[in-house]
This record gives structure tokens, sequence and C-alpha cells, in this order.
């Protein structure tokens, strides 16, 4: 086996050997230009939306990474809910939080996007006014996207959340009860901090999902970078150029995301020594696809 | 015997927890049902102020599910069990018995420290951070004379050096020690340790039972589910043994080593001793 080469194998890749790849992918494609076809790539267009984007490639990146997170936020807060309400002692709490957790996984989210946005506002039970917060105007579209990403998002993160708060040793719930703490402060002080560490990686791996997920918000109207794309090719007919543009633009959100998430996942398993055992490189990558970062191992 | 102030573990916290009654615990007619399965049938045990009680017994007798029931860690069928005056899990409702609000709960559980057999400290938190965190959060404590009462009660376990340690960094018996200055930090009136030395290595098993000898010595109401006979006949004011869930034989170490009444109890003393 080749040494250093293959312990990267499972993911991103470092930033230079990164360059490399797309560097030799451009000319080999751009080598293709010479051939026998009738179709004469226009590579300037593709280099220009990549290094000198303009400002509607600009506003649609925004955009995108900001729905990501606003539907992450909201997905992670429901997600505890969720999760802690499947595991409520209480029937009718697990019941909701079941069929929640049911529905939203169990059908396509652009079915989600287009009821909660055409739907609610056909039928006269939202119309999505646009918000004023502010300076700041957001589009009825964008809160629906927003809102129904969501809540897709918090049913998936349900189950991690689950997942995480179930890989801690019951003793240290039994053990913060017996100091007199009341079950919603031991969950928040002893079993949710713990938990976090199990869920980050998953998490990560989430939106990394999320950050291209939102293109699926064309459907409704939001000019996100998908969108932005899409309607630039649709005007001079370079779809092979623009599209792969775009989807470097996406390669590279996913990218620096991938390295956000390893210096995160870094700085917890220094923060507490004990922990990192449970949750070593191998799970890591694993889940997060991510490279082993050389910090992670004791 | 070591009594310098540098060991006195109940000044460290203030002096001794006052009791409100003369009986801290007093168990009565306990019985505890697995589904079908029977484990307590019948437990009834009075620990007074002051006195240390070991608890013995083979494996499934039903001495950890006991100490576990005298803080509610298990819910119990019937009979009652009352730590310092109040009735603890449940509340009288009309002469019958409902089960109390977890915040209720949660309010009887201060008067009792517990230490487990796997010490379940809080891995997230250094050794301080695990012994000041129920007294500012449950107690409500300020912070940084939390803080000063938590170094007090490290440097008399002996871990003063320790104090910004993960658990994980420290020894089973080092673990152990914090667990006891953590249970100790919430002044409570009375202490359970459920085999607080099973999970120790045979060389950290020592360092552990020195601190609890200091405090049965201190004068800390303390009930002790263990095998370990040595510390029973030095600080134990009574032995009780289980068998099959129930109390076969109590009485003083004395009694206890040199004239045991009940069979079981003989052959059991002649495995462990």
């Amino acid at each position: 086996m080749t040494g250093p080469r293959r312990s990267r194998s499972i993911g991103a890749p470092r930033p230079a050997y990164a360059v490399g790849v797309l560097v030799l992918a451009c000319l080999l494609l751009a080598g293709c230009s010479n051939a026998k076809t009738s179709f004469q790539f226009q590579w300037p267009l593709f280099f220009q939306s990549i290094f000198g984007p303009d400002n509607q490639i600009k506003a649609g990146l925004v955009l995108t990474v900001t729905i990501s997170i606003a539907a992450q936020a909201i997905g992670v807060v429901l997600g505890i809910f969720a999760a802690l309400g499947k595991m409520s002692k209480v029937l009718p709490i697990r019941w909701f939080a079941n069929v929640y957790v049911w529905i939203f996984r169990g059908t396509p989210l652009i079915v989600q996007l287009v009821f909660f946005y055409f739907g609610l506002g056909v039928a006269k039970i939202y119309g999505w006014p646009d918000l004023t917060i502010g300076p700041l105007t957001i589009e009825g579209a964008i809160q629906a996207g927003i809102f129904a990403l969501g809540l897709n998002e918090g049913a998936y993160m349900a189950e991690i959340v689950r997942a995480g708060i179930l890989a801690i040793d019951p003793g240290q719930m039994e053990a913060a009860r017996a100091l007199g703490m009341t079950p919603g402060k031991a969950m928040r002080r002893i079993v949710l901090p713990q938990a976090a560490r199990v869920i980050i990686p998953p998490l990560g791996n989430e939106f990394n999902n999320m950050l291209k997920t939102t293109s699926l918000l064309f459907v409704i109207g939001v000019v996100e970078l998908y969108s932005t794309f899409n309607i630039k090719q649709g005007e001079d007919y370079r779809p092979f150029e623009l599209y792969l543009a775009c989807a470097v633009w996406f390669l590279l959100l996913t990218t620096i995301w991938g390295f956000i998430q390893s210096w995160i996942e870094g700085r917890l398993a220094r923060g507490t020594p004990g922990a990192a055992s449970s949750s070593g490189p191998s799970l890591r990558a694993r889940m997060l696809g991510l490279r082993n970062a050389s910090g992670v191992g004791h | 015997m070591n009594q310098a102030e540098d060991h006195n573990l109940l000044e460290a916290i203030g002096g001794a927890p006052l009791a409100e009654t003369a009986n801290v615990v007093e168990v009565t007619d306990l019985h505890k049902w697995f589904g079908r399965n029977e484990v307590l049938k019948g437990v009834s045990m009075t620990v007074r102020q002051r006195e240390v009680v070991v608890v013995c017994g083979p494996s499934g007798s039903g001495k950890t599910t006991f100490i576990r029931c005298v803080n509610h860690l298990e819910k119990i069928q019937q009979g009652r069990v009352m730590v310092n005056g109040h009735l603890i899990g449940y509340r009288e409702e009309n002469g019958r018995l409902v089960s109390d609000k977890e915040a209720n709960i949660a309010r009887q559980r201060r008067e009792i420290g517990m230490v487990f057999q796997r010490f379940n400290l809080f891995p997230h938190k250094t050794a301080l951070g695990n012994i000041i965190e129920a007294p500012v959060q449950v107690r409500g404590i300020p912070e940084d004379e939390a803080i000063e009462m938590g170094r007090k009660l490290l440097t008399r376990v002996g871990l003063a050096h320790k104090e910004d340690a993960y658990p994980a960094q420290l020894s089973g018996g080092q673990q152990q020690r914090v667990a006891i200055a953590r249970a100790l930090a919430m002044r409570p009136a009375v202490m359970l340790f459920d085999e607080p030395t099973s999970a120790l290595d045979p060389e950290m098993i020592g360092e552990v039972l020195e601190v609890m000898k200091e405090l049965a010595r201190e004068g800390m109401t303390m009930i002790v589910v263990s095998h370990e006979m040595g510390f029973a006949r030095e600080v134990a004011d009574r032995i009780v043994m289980m068998d099959d869930g129930l109390i076969i034989e109590e009485g003083t170490p004395e009694h206890f080593f040199t004239n045991p009444q009940q069979e079981r109890t003989k052959s059991f003393l002649s495995k462990i001793l």
C-alpha cells in the first residue's frame, strides 16, 4: 500500500492536492476542445465565474451560506427537542415527536418546499409576506425555504441527537440526579455537553449536505448559488462552462467547511481528553469523510 | 490516628451537616420488583445520626438495589423510605403514597450523598469542576465560595495537585476520592457508598478506604455496601447481612465476626474472610 496517500483516500484532500487535481481536470477538459467536435469551449467564461465572480454570483453565494446556516441552526434546535421528545416519558410528547420525524423523513424535501411555499400560500393559510428586520428585508420565498429546510433537517438531527444522548453512560445521568439535579438540569449540564462531542461529526456531515441541498430552493424561486448559474446559462446557453463553475463553487464551500469542521473537532478533542478516545479519528473519518487530521491522534 | 487539620473532611464543608432527626434513615418494609422478580422482600433499616452501617451479602442479595432505593434511583413498590424526616420519592395523599414531583425528589436528594462503584465523574469537567457543579447549580452557592470549599476538599482527600485534571487523567483511586469529595460538597446528612472499591485495582483500594474511615471517624452518617470486612471491622457500628432480598442478620462487628447466628452468614463469611 502506498503509505501517506492511502490514509487520505477517504475524504477531502489537502488544499495543494485539491488545487492540483482541479487544474489537471481543467487542462484535460481544455484539451477536449481540440478534439473534432463542433462545440467550442469558452474557458474565459468559466474562469471568470470562478476568479472574477459578478455581483449576482456573490449574492447567490451569500444567500446559499446564509440559508444553510439558518436552516441548520433551526434543524439542530428542533433536533434536540425532537430527540428529547422521542425519549420522553409522556406518551403524547413521544407520539408527537415520532410523527414529526416520520413525516419529514418520509417525504421528499422538494415536496415539502413547494407545499409550504405554494400550498400554504394559495390556500391562504400563510402567504409568506416579506419580512423586514431593521435594514434587512427577507423575501417570503427565502423564509419558506429556511423554514422547510430547517423542519426537514430537524427530523434528521433528531436521530443524530438521540444516538448521541444514548451513547452517554446512564451513570452520568444517575450521578447528576443523585447530586440533586432535576432531569432537565442534568440533561443540560451533564448529558448534552457530552453528547455534543458525539454529535459534532455527523452534524458536520449534515451541514455539508445542507450547503448542497439549498440548491433545491430554486423550485420556489430563491436565487441562491445554483439558481444564479441556472439563470445565467439560460441567458447565453453555456451550460457546460457555467454548471461546471457552479459545481466548483459548491465544492469550494464544502471543502472550506471540511476544514472548519476538523478544526472544531480538534479543539473539542483537546479540551476534554476523556472523551477524545471515545470518538477516535477512524469514527470521525467515517462519519465525516474527513482526512485524519494530525492533531487528533493521542 | 491522623486527626490533623489537613485531613478533616467535614471541617472543609463547614462542619458536620445537621441532621434534623435522630434517625437519619428509616426504611420500613421495602419491597422492590424488577418485572416479576421480587428483589427486595420487605427490608427495614434504621440508621441513627453518626452511625456507620455496612451492608454485605452475596451478589444478587439485593444490597445494591437497597441502597439505590434510599435515594430513589430505583422506584419502590411497597414500603417507605424516610431520610432526614422526609419521605423519599413519594408523598402521602389521603393515606396513599403517590409519586412525588421530580423537583421535590431532586430537592430531597441534596440531603443524600452517593458514591458509585464506577465513580461516574463528569468527564467533561475537571476534578474541581466536578466538585463545584452541584453546589453552584443546585444549592446556588456563589462560585468563588464553592471553589474555596472544593479546593479544601481536594486537599483533604490528598488531591490538591489534581484540581485541573480531567477524570480520564486520574487513576481509579483518585477518581473515587474526587467522587467522595463531590458528594460531600453538597453537605449531605447521610452518605451512601455502593461498592465503592470493587471497581478498583487492589493497590488503590487502601487510599479510598482511608478517606472513608476518616469520614466515619468524624461522625458522618454512612451506609456502605461493601465486602471490605477489614473496613467493616474497624469503623462499622453495625453490619447488616442480606440474602435473597431480606436482611437475615445484623449486629455489631464483634457479634458478626465472632458469633454469627445464621448458617448463611457463617458460610458467607468463611468465603470472603
